[in-house]
């Protein structure tokens, strides 16, 4: 039945929302350039979401594990051949992106019979100097997007909007130091972890009262302050562990992949945060 | 097998060492002197820098001690378009395996990986075209201890207890080795960095006394061996203006 070009049109919007329900419960991630890099940090639940790629890649995911891993793989394996047959300044990630993910990613949305990739995906490139730092982000059907200072994932396109606008209202981020970076970073986190709670609440509602419905929409438009961000990581993070990766510009050898240590995470974080579970 | 980087560069039509009709009057070309020894902090591993090919000298700055990660080093002699190659197969395996499996590949998988590709080599090596005797040496984290293994052409696996060498310098200098470490004022594995670093330098020069296709400390240009060090936090080099310090002070003799 999918032959009629207007079937596949609506079974390609039913896929749509089935996979926008698919992210709605799971946890943003943000990654930032900040004095020394790159820092990404997300709050998960056992397994882990970001991952060493390359050299100078980072990876931050959201959606289906298993799926997660599958295009990780892909993309580890693409990286490293690439790397050793040319050289590792070879390995990019736009050409990642574009040559890796896109496709099959996009492919899979659109094949109907299929099942889709249930993932959003960030890379984060760590370029040579500052102004080469690269963030690249692919939704669920293949679009993907560029940014220089920022990126983020979240449930929809909307709370991803919330989280961007938290950022662009910081200023100074590129010179911040880890310290500091860690908080802004942490304050986007709860920004886009609270509109997807405020939409989820929403979502609910529309079909009883669609009167408290918009009230909570304009509610969540309008940011909320630092300490109430705060007071949100603090709960998240008593239940869940935080889990923070950074690129280092100057770190040692060629990997500038690095994970916080639980005692280094601790140190960094803003006070009254606490220590999270150890991943 | 998963996060097998050279299984994967194999399924990509990737072959290491050419297999070539063995030629006979097998004489391996090792011209260098490497040396490993263990220290009072961890392993230390020098080498010269000189690159020959028959009775010409190539290259007078090349460097024999090799990082393979943060915690490994292989130190090589023999043809070094393949030991370039084995280092760089290695580089990535090492970090691919990391980087899909999520943990860091055991000190004795690291071992397996280089003997691995020894025996992949073999062909070449007895070919005269391809031979490679390196020098392993690393921190083994698990049993929180540095060590030193040698191998053969072939790919067998020695453990060095105190100190290893290779390259056509070896001999030289591995008769001094036995004598300083059991006769000397303390072993080997008792000396303080500096004190180590001195004797890499002093030994490196006697290597280069006796046999010409090790270079020796050139100070008119500033050449001074290639000595590493490695401990618990990780690979160091040693700077050279530390080397040439050393090298007046404890290894010149004043006159």
């Amino acid at each position: 039945m999918y032959e009629e070009p207007y079937r596949w049109i609506e079974a390609v919007g039913n896929r749509r929302h089935y996979l926008d329900e698919q992210f709605t419960k799971g946890a943003p991630v943000v990654a930032l350039a900040y004095a020394d890099g790159i820092l990404m940090l997300t709050v998960s639940r056992g397994t882990p979401k970001l991952y060493e790629i390359y050299d100078r890649i980072a990876l931050g995911g959201m959606g289906h594990p298993a799926d997660l891993e599958k295009l990780r793989f892909s993309l580890l394996e693409m990286a490293h051949i690439e790397g050793f047959n040319r050289s590792p300044s070879d390995v990019t990630g736009a050409r990642l992106m574009k040559y890796g993910l896109a496709p099959a990613i996009k492919q899979a949305f659109e094949e109907i019979y299929k099942a889709p990739f249930i993932v959003k995906i960030l890379l984060a490139e760590l370029g040579a100097k500052p102004e080469r730092d690269l963030f690249l982000t692919i939704n669920y059907d293949g679009t993907f997007e560029e940014s220089r200072r920022w990126a983020s994932l979240g449930a929809s396109a909307d709370v991803q909007a919330q989280m961007g606008r938290y950022l662009d209202s910081q200023t100074g981020v590129e010179q911040a130091p880890l310290k500091q970076a860690v908080e802004m970073a942490l304050c986007a986190w709860a920004v886009g972890s609270l509109a997807q709670a405020a939409s989820d609440v929403v979502e609910r509602e529309t079909a009883a009262d669609s009167v408290s419905a918009n009230k909570a929409v304009s509610e969540a438009s309008s940011l909320p302050d630092k300490a109430t961000l705060l007071d949100h990581v603090r709960k998240i993070v008593a239940k869940k562990s935080l889990e923070c990766i950074l690129l280092e510009r100057k770190g040692p050898g060629s990997s500038k992949y690095r994970a916080l240590r639980p005692d280094e995470l601790g140190g960094v974080l803003p006070s009254g945060v606490g220590v999270p579970h150890p991943a | 097998m998963q996060g097998d980087f050279f299984q994967l560069l194999k399924e990509q039509g990737y072959q290491f060492g050419n297999p070539v009709a063995a030629a006979t009057g097998l004489e391996v070309p090792t011209a260098t002197t490497i040396l490993a020894m263990k220290y009072r902090d961890g392993v230390l591993v020098a080498g010269d820098r000189r690159a020959t090919a028959g009775n010409m000298v190539m290259y007078d700055r090349t460097d024999k001690v090799l990082e393979i990660d943060r915690h490994s080093v292989m130190a090589i002699a023999g043809v070094p378009a393949t030991a370039y190659e084995m280092v760089r197969v290695l580089e990535h395996s090492f970090k691919y395996y990391r980087r899909t499996q999520l943990q860091e590949l055991s000190f004795e998988g690291k071992l397996r990986a280089v003997s691995k590709l020894l025996k992949e080599n073999v062909p070449a090596a007895l070919a005269g075209t391809g031979a490679v005797v390196p020098v392993f040496a690393g921190y083994d984290h698990e049993q929180a201890a540095a060590k030193i293994y040698f191998y053969d052409i072939l790919g067998a696996e020695f453990e060095a207890v105190e100190y290893a060498v290779s390259g056509s310098g070896s001999p030289t200098i591995r008769g001094i080795l036995h004598y300083v470490n059991t006769w000397g004022p303390q072993p080997l594995a008792a000396l303080p960095e500096e004190q180590a670093t001195v004797q890499a330098l002093r030994l490196l020069s006697s290597a280069a006394e006796f046999d010409s296709a090790t270079g020796g400390v050139n100070r008119e240009l500033n050449l001074y061996p290639v000595v590493k060090l490695i401990t618990a936090a990780g690979v160091h080099a040693i700077a050279d203006v530390d080397l040439k310090r050393l090298y007046e002070r404890d290894v010149v003799r004043g006159r």
